[in-house]
């Protein structure tokens, strides 16, 4: 996180994690098209001539004006959040690229293909994930992380009972979704940002020197998502309340 | 070009124009925008530096900048256009009844530079009737607004858009491609230091490797030493007692003092091929050169082994060459690598078989590719033996490994026939250190052919000392 008290500006960085081909692009293309215009910046993709990601796509999100309703004070032009949203490349091959895209990450959401098939990949692009925090000298468990079932409409899924027994038994937001159709991207990536702001808020204060509690940016970012309430996109979430 | 590191660019570093945009392609930029309509165009960056600029001067400004006080006005307004900061595109007018327009550059939701198109005159624009100007010369003050371009608010307002979505695109672009060059740069950087540790590992390997090779082999001389002492009394006093020397044994008291003799010759012809090994391997064996033919060795260990072969019912036939061949070589181990052959060969030929030694003077080189060859072929002669068998025969997929030290084909139907293993390694190992060959083919119908080249005296190989030990072998 970076912080400028002078311009009322918060960058985050938000990183997309997961296996090769499990549809972080995706997810960032869909975000794209789900955010206001005023919001966001071009998408920048490295892509490989075959589609693959060579080194990361990056989605700048501006949110500007963030302003609390109950908020009497005089600073009128409100709270500028900036968010990056990263995806690193999923092939065991770019294993230093995925560590550096990762560096100062504020939160993971981990896309998992839901196919049963992909199981072991998926659980051995997590353990990558731990690996590299480690060697970045940060812990998986104090990383606001959310998981994404994704590829929920391709047949051999795990079924969704299936996924909210596993939801309920972890301490991770668990959210299902199809990034080629849109469904459950906009609750992935709210789902994050809260997570990550409330604990960036637990951290620094953010709600007193920012004048903007958690929940409000909730509501306000959703807003520009499509105009579902911030409550809504959370309700989508599976288990993962120990968190 | 940017000083940001790859770790700032993945984060939100804060990029300028200058860090993304070429200053030569920039002016072009400007150059076409200005050929288009006669009006100057700047790009400045955020932190007001000056970037490109396309800005002739107009008469009238040249003019205006004649009188003190017009000048002085002039500056104030140029040093607004500079410092503005707009947040959107504004119109920034001029006394002269001139105008520029400054467009704000924005990427990622910060402001990067501005472009600032002017001064030209705005259409239907009215007379200026600021009191400065009545300093001036009217009619030439008229005569030179007259050749200031016009332009209308609309077409001002998309040339400005035009230029902040050209300049958009090619920021987004340097971004890009800056991101991808530090990446890779750091993809490789990464890369590299992970194969640079790799290698570090491997050369530690390697040396401990090396470390244990040389302390295998002090080991092996060492052992091989202490144990040749005893044993030599172990053989020394059976031979005694062999020969009544502690008085008259029974015919058992004699076998078994025969059987305590065998076994210790064998045991002393294992010690003493480890410590040839251990020496051919340090590279401290030296051999003991001087001028030489073949025959007569050929001759010793013919009349050596004779007895052995009439006792195994196995013809030993010698042929050979009468041709003189003057080799510089060690007679006692060349005698050591034919009798070890023979030796051999008479082991794995049944009774009835033949065992032949042949030797010849030949004059071919072994590359008949090489330079020179009609020259270079007299001085290369060479004697060349043969010992063939009609033994069992050696499968051909096993002639590459029979010269490793301890290999044996087929141990468990050969283990019959006795030997260490080492006999055909340090044969191997004594004729490359007389700088000669030695292979294996089969024989015809049946049986083994050994072939040792030695070079002779005016040969080069000659010259070559003992080989270096190979690592990992033995």
């Amino acid at each position: 996180m970076q912080l400028n008290f002078a311009a009322r500006e918060v960058a985050i960085k938000l990183v997309y994690y997961g296996p090769g081909l499990s549809g972080k692009t995706t997810n960032l293309r869909a975000l794209h098209q789900l955010v206001t215009e005023d919001c966001k910046g071009r998408l920048m993709t490295l892509e490989t001539k075959d589609d693959r990601t060579l080194f990361f796509d990056m989605l700048p999100l501006v949110f500007h004006g963030l302003a609390s309703a109950t908020a009497e004070d005089a600073r009128s032009t409100g709270l500028s959040l900036r968010v990056k949203v990263f995806t690193v490349p999923g092939q065991v091959i770019h294993a230093s690229t995925r560590k550096l895209v990762l560096q100062g990450a504020d939160g993971v959401a981990f896309i998992a293909d839901s196919r049963r098939s992909e199981t072991q990949s998926n659980a051995a692009s997590f353990l990558d994930l731990k690996a590299n925090l480690e060697d970045l000298g940060r812990a998986i468990g104090d990383m606001p992380v959310v998981i994404q079932f994704n590829k929920r409409d391709l047949p051999d899924v795990r079924p969704e009972a299936e996924v909210l027994a596993l939801a309920q038994r972890g301490k991770e937001p668990v959210y299902q979704a199809v990034a080629t159709s849109g469904a459950g991207v906009a609750e992935t990536f709210v789902g994050l940002l809260h997570l990550t702001y409330s604990r960036l808020d637990r951290e620094h204060q953010l709600s007193g020197k920012l004048a903007i509690t958690p929940p409000e940016l909730l509501e306000l970012v959703s807003q520009r998502l499509g105009g579902a309430s911030g409550q809504t996109l959370l309700g989508a979430c599976l288990g993962g309340f120990r968190a | 070009m940017s000083t940001h590191t790859p770790e700032e660019l993945v984060h939100d570093a804060r990029l300028g124009l200058e860090d993304l945009l070429d200053r030569e392609s920039l002016v072009e930029l400007c150059e076409s925008a200005h050929a288009l309509f006669g009006i100057p165009v700047r790009v400045f960056a955020a932190n007001g530096a000056l970037l490109a600029a396309v800005a002739p001067v107009h008469e009238v400004c040249a003019y205006i900048d004649t009188v003190a006080a017009g000048q002085a006005a002039c500056g104030a307004v140029v040093d607004g256009v500079k410092t503005a900061q707009p947040a959107v595109d504004v119109v920034h007018p001029c006394f002269t009844g001139q105008a520029y327009r400054i467009t704000p550059l924005v990427y990622e939701g910060r402001s990067i530079g501005k472009i600032v198109v002017g001064p030209y005159l705005p259409l239907g624009a009215g007379r200026a009737s600021a009191p400065i100007l009545q300093q001036y010369e009217e009619p030439r003050l008229v005569e030179a607004l007259a050749r200031v371009p016009r332009a209308s608010d609309a077409t001002i307002r998309n040339l400005g858009k035009h230029l902040t979505t050209t300049l958009g695109l090619i920021v987004f672009s340097g971004h890009k491609a800056l991101l991808t060059s530090s990446m890779h740069l750091a993809t490789v950087t990464a890369g590299y230091k992970e194969l640079e540790e790799k290698n570090r590992q491997i050369e530690g390997a390697f040396n401990r490797l090396k470390e244990l090779d040389r302390l295998k082999s002090n080991f092996l001389a060492t052992v091989s030493h202490e144990l040749k002492t005893p044993l030599t009394s172990i053989i020394g006093y059976s031979e005694m007692l062999m020969e009544g020397l502690a008085g008259p044994l029974t015919s058992e008291q004699l076998d078994f003092s025969a059987t305590i003799h065998d076994k210790g010759m064998q045991l002393l012809d294992l010690i003493t091929g480890l410590l040839d090994m251990s020496k051919l391997e340090s590279g401290t064996m030296t051999l003991r050169r001087r001028m030489m033919e073949i025959q007569p060795i050929l001759h010793d260990v013919y009349t050596t082994v004779l007895p052995q072969a009439k006792k195994k019912g196995v013809e030993l036939v010698l042929d050979a060459t009468r041709e003189s061949c003057e080799l510089n070589a060690d007679p006692e181990r060349l005698r050591q690598v034919f009798i070890n052959l023979v030796d051999n060969a008479l082991k794995f030929t049944p009774t009835g078989g033949t065992v032949t030694i042949e030797s010849r003077v030949m004059e071919d080189p072994a590359d008949d590719d090489q330079a020179g060859l009609a020259l270079l072929a007299p001085t290369e002669s060479q004697v060349r033996v043969w010992i063939r068998d009609t033994g069992i025969g050696i499968p051909r997929y096993e002639h590459a490994k029979i010269f490793d030290a301890f290999y044996q084909v087929d141990s468990s139907t050969r283990r019959g026939y006795g030997g260490t293993g080492l006999g055909l390694s340090i044969v191997r190992r004594l004729v490359l250190a007389h700088g000669g060959t030695i292979t294996v083919d089969k024989n015809e119908p049946e049986g083994t052919v050994f072939v040792v080249t030695v070079p002779s005296a005016s040969h080069p190989m000659t010259q070559t000392s003992l080989p270096p030990p190979p690592v990992g072998t033995g």
